[in-house]
């Protein structure tokens, strides 16, 4: 056995020279027998459950061995990618995308190679709107799903609201909620879904602005505009809000472990986003991402990520095992689809409005 | 103005030091390091810079990314907003503004609180300064990440001052004498008890807390160099100890006073963490806005490359400010 220190990975190194640059990759030839593919997943707990359950499960499958690769999320991601991409070598094989990052890399172009959905047959499992198709062929297979919930503490707001309206009652709710800071964390999809037309609202600049000027006039009652998770998490433990918008499973977890958090399905229903896996344009492994695409949209391992991760299946609930309990715990209805047209096609117009009304200015 | 008269030094502190080496060897060597560190500069500070400047000039896709242009459109949207003429906005102005006024204000604060210190630490003995000093050095070594999180449990409900207020009956009290209803207005409180953040208060204590060991390093060699027999002087003249300070030791460490402050200002322009933590959207800076631009999902660089350009001038003037002013005093005294 190759003990590897420094040392040794050195001279090792510079016998392998010309191994090294031909396959680029310094340190691998001792696996070069093995099949391998370097899948991105946003980092912490979430990486984590992906490389205690899922990954393993795959390898047992397909013989394949994954290199998890961290994202710290969808966008940030995108913009590495595209570096990555430019100077002519990329982190990994598969990343996971939001959709609309993965219908901006795909107008982007060059940033996302095209699936061949004969060889991911369990494709067919997902409804076709979570196998994404530009006009040039499928670019993404959806991953996993999750949702934007409204969230309480229900030490502190012991009626829990029938509806996002609620939130808007200060006599209840002053100072005390936490929402997001981004324009394009939903909660404008909410808010069209509460007060407007939904989706359809979006479709003018005038439906967009009133949408805002309502949210406008929730904020005497928002504690802490945030902006990253954490901050939210910290916030909902701190008891620095008492209610607000914030991941479902993320909040599920919370609530397991103890913490004063309740997520909540009012009548309008909560925003649900999903996860797109796509193939970096760079990538030679289409093969075995192509098994890996197959692999995740197998209604058992859909079932696996519920179980494991948290995420909602993307898969109708009865192909799956889980149990009514189990499907509640990670999705729920009425969902709120997002107007993700209107957030990429208006994204100055709509950024600008959302930071003036969040800035008062 | 400081690039320029670091030039002009460079001849003059060679040729000060060519009569004591040797020939043209030492000549040649001496050269260069000074094509080493030009390189240096050139790569590692211009070419990144002119990257900026020209990003800056690009052209945003709705919906895509952005391409190369040079078009002024992202200079016109941060003083009007991206839907002129139709409307204007001062967003982006209202954000300079804050960047400005958190980095001077915690500037001058971390600085006026660090020099009585920093005065009295350099009287210790040599090695009650020892301790001080590497006690400093070590707090350097926590990053922002860390010192906002530790403020930010000082400040939360559960875990912090408001949990004193609450234990101790404080919030109680404020609610009997009607405090408590004067505290909602001003945004420090909610319903249940007093908050501390959002709050500028917070922000600019935790900036200058930041901020606070390089102030007493800066001004740590200035002040240790002050000769003890000139307030002792003074104070057998009868000088009183406050004269003694604003009359004696103040005007000797003057220099070091601007020259740490603005360094400190500066070095607080770019603070993003303790901005989105402890600061009201509505007080948010420019660095917050360029962050957002440019690993937001709208991946506008050019905008966030224009904010970066605009503030980057803006510092400069506020420094070439505090460069006439250094100069321009000791005449006057």
């Amino acid at each position: 056995m190759i003990r590897l220190n420094r040392r040794n990975l050195l001279k090792q190194g510079s016998a392998a020279v010309g191994l090294a640059a031909a396959s680029s990759v310094i340190g691998t030839p001792l696996i070069a027998q093995t099949r391998t593919l370097r899948v991105g997943s946003y980092g912490g707990y979430f990486e984590n459950s992906f490389k205690e359950h899922v990954f393993p499960a795959f390898t047992a499958a397909t013989g394949i061995t994954v290199e998890s690769v961290t994202q710290p999320n969808s966008t940030d991601w995108l913009v590495t990618m595209q570096q990555a991409t430019a100077a002519g070598s990329v982190p990994t094989d598969i990343s996971l995308y939001a959709r609309d990052t993965m219908i901006k890399a795909s107008r982007l172009g060059g940033l996302i190679k095209t699936l061949d959905l004969s060889k991911i047959p369990a494709s067919a499992n997902l409804d076709p709107y979570f196998v994404f198709d530009a006009g040039e062929g499928p670019l993404g297979v959806g991953a996993m799903s999750w949702f934007t919930a409204m969230v309480i503490n229900p030490t502190e707001v012991t009626e829990p609201p029938a509806s996002w309206a609620e939130f808007w009652d200060t006599s209840k709710y002053e100072a005390s909620l936490g929402l997001s800071k981004n324009y394009n964390a939903q909660f404008m999809d909410i808010t069209a879904a509460t007060f407007f037309d939904g989706e359809a609202t979006f479709a003018t600049e005038e439906g967009i602005l009133a949408i805002i000027a309502k949210v406008a006039e929730l904020k005497p009652n928002v504690a802490l505009w945030w902006s990253a998770e954490s901050q939210m998490e910290q916030a909902m433990k701190n008891g620095d809000v008492i209610g607000g918008q914030y991941y479902l499973d993320v909040s599920n977890l919370m609530a397991s472990e103890g913490f004063p958090i309740k997520p909540i399905f009012p009548k309008e229903g909560n925003p649900q986003d999903y996860g797109s896996w796509c193939l970096a344009a760079l990538s030679d492994k289409d093969a075995e991402a192509a098994e890996f695409m197959n692999f995740s949209s197998d209604p058992a391992t859909q079932a696996l990520m519920s179980r494991k991760i948290g995420t909602a299946p993307l898969v109708a609930k009865d192909k799956t095992d889980l149990t009514d309990d189990e499907f509640g715990f990670v999705s729920g209805t009425p969902a709120i689809k997002p107007a993700y047209e209107a957030y990429l096609d208006k994204e100055t117009f709509m950024k600008e409005a959302w930071d003036k009304m969040v800035a008062g200015v | 103005m400081t690039a320029t008269d670091d030039t002009a030094a460079w001849p003059r502190e060679t040729a000060a030091a060519a009569p004591g080496t040797k020939g043209p060897r030492a000549g040649r060597s001496a050269l260069a390091v000074q094509v080493v560190l030009w390189a240096t500069v050139l790569v590692f500070c211009l070419v990144p810079l002119f990257l900026v400047l020209v990003i800056s000039f690009g052209h945003k896709i709705e919906g895509a990314g952005w391409e190369w242009a040079l078009t002024l459109e992202n200079y016109q949207r941060f003083f009007v907003g991206a839907n002129w003429p139709a409307e204007s906005t001062s967003l982006y102005l209202g954000q300079l503004y804050w960047s400005m006024r958190y980095a001077v204000v915690a500037a001058l604060l971390a600085v006026v609180t660090a020099l009585p210190f920093t005065y009295l630490m350099t009287r210790q003995s040599r090695r009650a300064q020892a301790v001080w000093l590497v006690f400093l050095l070590a707090t350097l070594s926590l990053s922002e990440v860390f010192i906002v999180m530790g403020w930010d449990i000082i400040l939360s409900n559960n875990s912090g001052l408001p949990m004193l207020f609450a234990a101790t009956g404080l919030t109680d009290w404020l609610k009997d004498t009607g405090w408590f209803d004067v505290l909602r207005d001003w945004g420090l409180a909610n319903p249940r008890n007093v908050k501390f953040k959002p709050s500028e208060v917070a922000t600019v204590l935790t900036l200058s807390y930041l901020v606070w060991p390089y102030a007493v390093i800066l001004l740590y060699p200035a002040l240790s160099r002050l000769d003890p027999s000139l307030a002792e002087a003074a104070r057998t003249m009868g000088a009183r100890p406050w004269t003694v300070a604003r009359t004696v030791i103040l005007p000797s460490v003057r220099l070091p006073l601007i020259g740490t402050t603005l360094l400190l200002f500066v070095f607080l322009l770019g603070a993003y963490v303790a901005i989105t933590v402890f600061a009201d959207p509505s007080q948010h800076t420019t660095a917050v806005s360029v962050y957002e631009h440019v690993r937001g999902s709208t991946l506008n660089a050019p905008f966030g490359a224009a904010q970066s350009v605009i503030l980057l001038v803006t510092a400069t003037a506020f420094l070439v400010l505090g460069q006439w002013l250094t100069r321009k005093s000791p005449r006057a005294a």
